[in-house]
């Protein structure tokens, strides 16, 4: 295939896939009133507006405290998980793994209805906790997953240097193991935040009045108002994301744990 | 045995139903250096990680300097392990990763220093501090992983498999290296080989293994000229092994007259072993290789094949021919089984 | 030293028991719920029920339908993108990948709103339309299933990618550039070649992009809105207007085990083909 071939089909499929954002940007910054593109005149007011309203910032908070919180439980327990997995012969292994596996096999809406049912209601659990359970159970297969091939990558025969050196077995792990899985680690968190905090469908049955997650909160808005201040927040999401994402890959090479 | 300073007794190691190691009896003394030689799955690595700590065994006794260690952890046993992949910690320097079991062990800062330092000299790595193992060549890692277990002090020495990664020119190298540590420091080392030009080189007494059992133990030179058996003999290069009946050799392919008996079931040549050009036999050449100052042929005779090495002064043999040859008595060793 | 089982289960316990209770035990409840038309009585008057209304059937027929055509077309548009991407030289190979990955690391909600902004009434492809005269007035773009379509292409077009361009990573080197020396041509490169050995990242793109856009809510939500509903927005709508659990609890049944059949029959079609 000659190199324009390839260009022309990568561009066009990188446009189909990033061009939309461009444009969300774009209709973000338009002076006018009502979401168009081309814009009507160019100015920052809608990108302004999104921090001033308050709804936004209550449902950002509880997104950023469910991604951030979320994630960590879930590496607290799914960093010895992975471990265990990768080290110990256990018998019924292949079924742990499935079991924890299984929260991102089963349809998020199913997750969210299942917990709201019985769950939430049958033990009366707050709406940020059922959230907070929820966003935990959705990322802890991320964190089991990444850490697990970090491990895998790390001979076992090191660990045991450590041992015959001295070592305990937890001193082993934490002088030899965690600085060398550290990538993985902040990889899984990295991939645990951004999963969390996009999530939608497990987190519309749980959702409640004055508690939301941000990214329902911006649908609800869209069903009311049609102006470009979600645009202009949908940009920032992207910027920020894109952000993480960029600092990760000069951190650590992210895309390699993906 | 009064002078082992390492005493294995009975030591019987399995995984789950499977016995990789028998009733193992095997006495180390102090100074010594050992090698455990066999092939693949002979259990060789098994018993080195028993002495290690890093298996616990099923039944039998480990004795080191005339204490019971069965049951002492690994990080309490002071036994050094090389690895064979080296298992140097990637991410700390050269330095630290000598001084890792020194700090470990809270000794005061300047003797760390001192002691890594020394150890670092020991292997010729001085100048290395603060690289990382990533950014140095197999045969440094190789002499750091070998400072990082000696600064230790350890009681024993064990060295996986501690040539087989290096080309053959750094193997050389670090063969003397090895022997000359072990002189300079007296320490008794035991190391794991599956090749037997590196076990007779370099150690004072050779193990032979096979399926968890001691095959045959003695010195690299009563091995080389006198196995004992049919595995120990085609492990020290005695290739053409045949079985004798009466007067007759025979193999599954068939039989040739070798002309007396004796009172053992097997002889063995080796290929250097086996006269070409001349003798009572005849065969036709399958394959021939140059090999410098010889030539190495295979042979089909009425035994199957036959390989024989034939000097370079002699005419060469060219592929199809018919060639005479001979096992003869002089250069057959007698095998009990 | 490190067969210390009991010790190792002590480790995995938390994570296991923590799914196990909070995730599997209420999910299995609710699927359970699927065959309790009415509760205490097991029996299949749930899925009865559910497929005699004309409404569900259609909305059942056209996720099915979506499901498919997403992953065909991506699955398409992926051989090629992927071709191309691993035949880029190595230094525009890690951006160009990279640019595949991104889209996923952001909201969907972020990414389906673009297609209102460009398929909306005021949106530019209708104002391409009224200014070229093709129509007096917008026609409706939003609320089809062609907007669906296309946002949820655009939203799992990237797991078929990158899918696919690790198999083909994977495929020996100088295997294509034989293939052509033997007097292969490309159309039987692909299919000779190519395709049997990468039909295993085909199988999992082709898993992931269907069950993505079969319990996607988002775009069918935002782009399909009540007009053209799906299994998601249906569920959404059987708890949310109408409080029908049993059908809820059906959906669910049925959304799972489609997902698990598109796993089995993709696997099925790529061991028949080798």
């Amino acid at each position: 295939m000659s190199r324009l071939t390839i260009w022309l089909i990568l561009g066009t499929t990188l446009t189909f896939l990033i061009g939309p954002f461009l444009i969300v940007i774009f209709a973000g910054a338009s002076a006018g009133e009502t979401l168009t593109f081309p814009p009507q005149g160019l100015s920052l007011k809608w990108y302004a507006k999104v921090f001033t309203v308050e709804s936004f910032r209550d449902s950002f908070a509880l997104s950023m405290f469910l991604a951030i919180f979320g994630t960590l439980t879930a590496l607290l327990i799914g960093i010895p998980a992975a471990y265990a997995l990768n080290r110990y012969n256990l018998p019924g292994a292949e079924a742990i793994r499935t079991i924890v596996a299984a929260p991102i096999i089963v349809p998020g809406i199913i997750v969210g209805l299942a917990l709201l049912r019985y769950f939430v209601v049958p033990l009366d659990v707050t709406i940020t906790m059922a959230l907070f359970v929820t966003h935990t159970a959705l990322v802890l297969p991320y964190a089991v997953r990444v850490v697990s091939s970090s491990l895998n990558n790390l001979r076992a025969d090191m660990e045991e240097a450590a041992v015959i050196l001295g070592c305990t077995r937890f001193q082993a792990f934490v002088k030899v193991v965690l600085p060398n899985i550290r990538g993985g680690i902040l990889a899984a968190f990295i991939l645990g935040f951004v999963t969390s905090f996009n999530e939608v469908p497990a987190s519309l049955f749980l959702s409640g009045p004055g508690v939301r997650t941000l990214p329902i909160d911006m649908l609800s808005y869209m069903e009311i108002t049609f102006d470009p201040s979600v645009a202009a927040l949908s940009a920032l999401l992207a910027f920020m994301s894109v952000a993480i994402v960029f600092v990760a890959e000069r951190l650590l090479g992210f895309s390699r744990y993906v | 045995m009064s002078n082992a300073y390492v005493s294995l007794t009975g030591l019987t190691l399995s995984y789950g139903q499977t016995v990789a190691v028998p009733e193992l009896n095997l006495d180390i003394r102090k100074g010594e250096l050992i090698a455990l030689l066999g092939p693949s799955g002979c259990g060789k690595t098994t018993t080195m990680r028993a002495i290690a700590g890093l298996l616990a065994p099923t039944s039998g006794k480990i004795m080191i300097d005339g204490a019971d260690v069965t049951r002492t952890p690994a990080n309490k046993r002071g036994i050094g392990l090389v690895f064979q992949s080296y298992a140097l910690f990637p991410h700390l320097s050269a330095f630290e990763n000598v001084a890792f079991g020194l700090r470990l062990q809270k000794q005061p800062d300047a003797q760390v220093r001192a002691k890594t330092e020394a150890g670092m000299a020991t292997v010729g790595l001085t100048g290395f501090e603060t690289r990382k193992p990533s950014e140095m060549s197999g045969g440094q890692q190789q002499r750091l992983a070998l400072a990082r277990s000696l600064v230790m002090e350890p009681k024993v020495l064990l060295l996986d498999e501690p040539l087989s990664n290096l080309d053959a020119r750094l193997r050389l190298e670090m063969r003397n290296e090895l022997q000359r540590v072990q002189k300079d420091t007296g320490i008794t080392m035991v190391f794991v080989t599956h090749d037997q030009s590196e076990a007779l080189a370099l150690a004072d007494r050779v193990v032979l293994m096979k399926d968890g059992k001691i095959e045959q133990l003695g010195t690299p030179a009563e091995l080389y000229a006198e196995p004992s058996t049919a595995f120990a003999a085609n492990f020290m290069g005695f290739e053409n092994i045949f079985r004798l009946e009466g007067a007759d050799l025979v193999s599954d392919h068939g039989r040739l007259p070798f002309g007396t008996e004796a009172a053992v079931p097997l002889l063995a040549w080796r290929p250097g072993g086996v006269a070409v050009g001349k003798g009572p036999h005849v065969g036709r050449v399958i394959a021939s290789s140059f090999a410098g100052d010889h030539r190495e042929y295979v042979i089909d005779s009425p035994l199957g094949q036959i390989k024989a090495d034939a000097s370079i002064d002699l005419p060469e043999v060219l592929l199809g021919q018919q060639v005479a040859f001979d096992l003869p008595q002089a250069t057959a060793r007698h095998l009990a089984a | 030293m490190f067969l210390n089982r009991s010790e190792g289960f002590a480790l995995a316990l938390p994570a296991a028991l923590f799914t196990f209770l909070v995730f599997l035990v209420p999910v299995g409840i609710l699927l359970s719920a699927a065959f309790q038309a009415e509760p205490g009585v097991w029996s299949l008057q749930g899925y009865v029920d559910f497929f005699s209304e004309s409404l569900n059937q259609s909305v059942f027929l056209r996720t099915l339908k979506l499901g498919i055509l997403v992953a065909g077309t991506s699955a398409v548009i992926g051989y090629a993108a992927a071709f191309c991407i691993v035949n880029l030289p190595a230094s525009s190979r890690g951006r160009i990948f990279g640019l595949v990955v991104l889209p996923l690391m952001i909201s969907p909600v972020a990414r389906t709103y673009a297609w209102i902004v460009i398929l909306g009434r005021t949106g530019i492809v209708n104002d391409v339309i009224v200014g070229l005269g093709l129509s007096e007035t917008p026609i409706r773009l939003l609320f089809t299933e062609t907007a669906v379509f296309i946002g949820l292409l655009q939203l799992f077009l990237p797991l078929m990618i990158i899918s696919l361009v690790s198999a083909m990573e994977n495929i020996p080197r100088d295997v294509v550039p034989a293939a052509r020396v033997l007097g292969a041509s490309w159309f039987q490169v692909f299919f000779r070649v190519i395709l049997p050995l990468t039909k295993e990242g085909l199988v999992i793109g082709g898993t992931l992009v269907f069950t993505g856009a079969l319990t996607a809510y988002i775009t069918p939500a935002i782009l399909g809105g009540s007009k053209v509903l799906m299994l998601e927005t249906l569920l959404y709508q059987k708890v949310n207007v109408s409080n029908d659990f049993v059908s809820a609890s059906v959906i669910a049944m049925i959304l799972i085990v489609m997902c698990f059949s598109a796993n089995l029959v993709l696997k099925r079609i790529a061991s028949v083909r080798s």
